[in-house]
Formats: structure tokens, C-alpha cells, sequence
């Protein structure tokens, strides 16, 4: 295959962003390690995250992290073949249920990150 | 040995990378985001309150087993899925050598090891407590 195929069609780009969204969100979780073991430093050694450098590299992993989601829970409808009372589930009640599960599971983390803080 | 047995050898790790590859890419999908607006943005800014801005908080939550269980389940089914993302979008870019056994070693023991080191992360930092 030619060297830079991917940039050839918009639906090859956005495939290989697709792919590429595995690299910053395990960047982010690296980060999320970090600070769980920055907590084992005790109160004094204990750094909070606030710095500038750290929010605009969230901001990206953001973007990426919301592409994968939204690429991933799509493709439910493909890949999930149900059958309730011998009648196949229509793809688009599958993808429908994901996204309310993404948006339930948000909240509740939401909730409980910003409820347990002070 | 019969093919029956043949097949179900050859099944089960892919059987078994498959899980780890799907559920990790779900789980990423329904949490992530969340944790890195709020943890990454929102908290730091200054907008909301968030656990890990402060240590006692912090320690609270991290000493809970089942957020340590959430957090294990998070970072290592996570790492599995980027192992194989990254694995095959290097396939695609033309390197072959993504394709061979040495690689699998170095991607996917790269997933073992980040979660093994999640696993003592997590045992070492703060003390389990269901207060």
C-alpha cells in the first residue's frame, strides 16, 4: 500500500483518527495513574493537578476520547445482534441504548468526582 | 488429540484477546470522557469541586475497594484495547513487523505490565478503608 494512502479519502482519514485515539487516552490514563500514585506521597508531597500544560492536554485527549466513544457505540448496532421474543432488536434501538448508557454512566461519574470533592 | 480439541485451542486466546479488546473499548467509551472533563479540565480550572484536587479527599475515595476495583477494571481493560488499536494501525501504515510474534510480546505484555503496575499502584497508595 502507498505511504500515505490514508489522507487519500475522508473516510480513510477519519478511520485511521479512529485508531489513533487508543494513543492519547492511555496517555490520559498514564496521567490518571500518576496522580493516584501522587497520593501515596502523603499531604505534604501531595501536588494537586492544576497546571496549564495539563488542561490543554486534556482539552485534546478530550476531543479524541469523545471520537472514540462516539465511533465505538455506534458501531454496537453492527456488531450486537439480539433477538427478543424471537424478533431481532432494530441496530438503531441498540445504538440508541449505548448512548443513554454513556450518558447515565457521565452523570453518575460526574457525580460522584465532583460530590466526593470539596 | 481430535480437531474438536485442535479448534478449541486455537479459539481460546482469541476468545479471550477479543473480550478484553471489546470491553475495554466499552468501557473507555461510556467513562473516559467524563473523567478527563472533570478531572482534567473542569477540576483544575477551578470550575467544580473534584476529589483528586485535594489530598484527603483523594485518599477517601482511592482507599474505597470498589472504586480501587473500578479504577483496575478502567486502566487495564483500556490498555488492552490501545495495545491492539495501536498494534494494527501500525499494520496499516505499512509496518509488517506489527504483525509478528515479538510484537504481540511487546503490546500486549505492554498492557500486562501497566496493569501489574496498576494492581501495585492501587495496593500501595492508599490504605483499603470501607469508611
Amino acid at each position: 500500500m502507498p505511504a500515505g494512502w490514508w489522507l487519500r479519502k475522508r473516510h480513510y482519514f477519519l478511520y485511521i483518527v479512529r485508531e489513533f485515539t487508543a494513543l492519547p487516552m492511555a496517555l490520559w490514563l498514564l496521567w490518571l495513574l500518576f496522580d493516584i500514585k501522587s497520593a501515596g506521597a502523603g499531604a505534604a508531597g501531595f501536588q494537586p493537578p492544576r497546571s496549564t500544560g495539563f488542561v490543554v492536554l486534556s482539552a485534546v485527549c478530550l476531543g479524541f476520547a469523545m471520537y472514540h466513544s462516539y465511533t465505538f457505540l455506534k458501531l454496537a448496532g453492527v456488531i450486537i445482534h439480539l433477538k427478543v421474543l424471537d424478533k431481532p432488536v432494530p441496530p438503531r434501538f441498540i445504538v440508541l441504548t449505548m448512548f443513554s448508557l454513556w450518558a447515565v454512566a457521565s452523570i453518575v461519574i460526574g457525580a460522584v468526582l465532583i460530590g466526593f470533592g470539596r | 488429540m481430535n480437531a474438536e480439541t485442535t479448534r478449541h485451542r486455537v479459539a481460546l486466546p482469541h476468545l479471550f484477546w477479543w473480550f478484553m479488546f471489546a470491553n475495554g473499548g466499552g468501557l473507555a467509551a461510556l467513562v473516559l470522557p467524563v473523567h478527563i472533563l472533570v478531572q482534567g479540565i473542569l477540576g483544575p480550572l477551578g470550575i467544580v469541586p473534584v476529589v483528586d484536587q485535594h489530598y484527603d479527599t483523594w485518599v477517601n475515595v482511592l482507599g474505597n475497594p470498589i472504586v480501587k476495583l473500578y479504577v483496575l477494571a478502567l486502566i487495564a481493560l483500556s490498555f488492552f484495547h490501545f495495545a491492539h488499536r495501536l498494534r494494527y494501525l501500525l499494520v496499516d501504515f505499512g509496518v509488517h513487523a506489527a504483525k509478528s510474534v515479538p510484537a504481540q510480546v511487546v503490546f500486549y505484555g505492554g498492557a500486562v505490565a501497566v496493569t501489574v503496575i496498576t494492581i501495585w499502584v492501587l495496593l500501595t497508595t492508599a490504605p483499603i478503608s470501607l469508611g
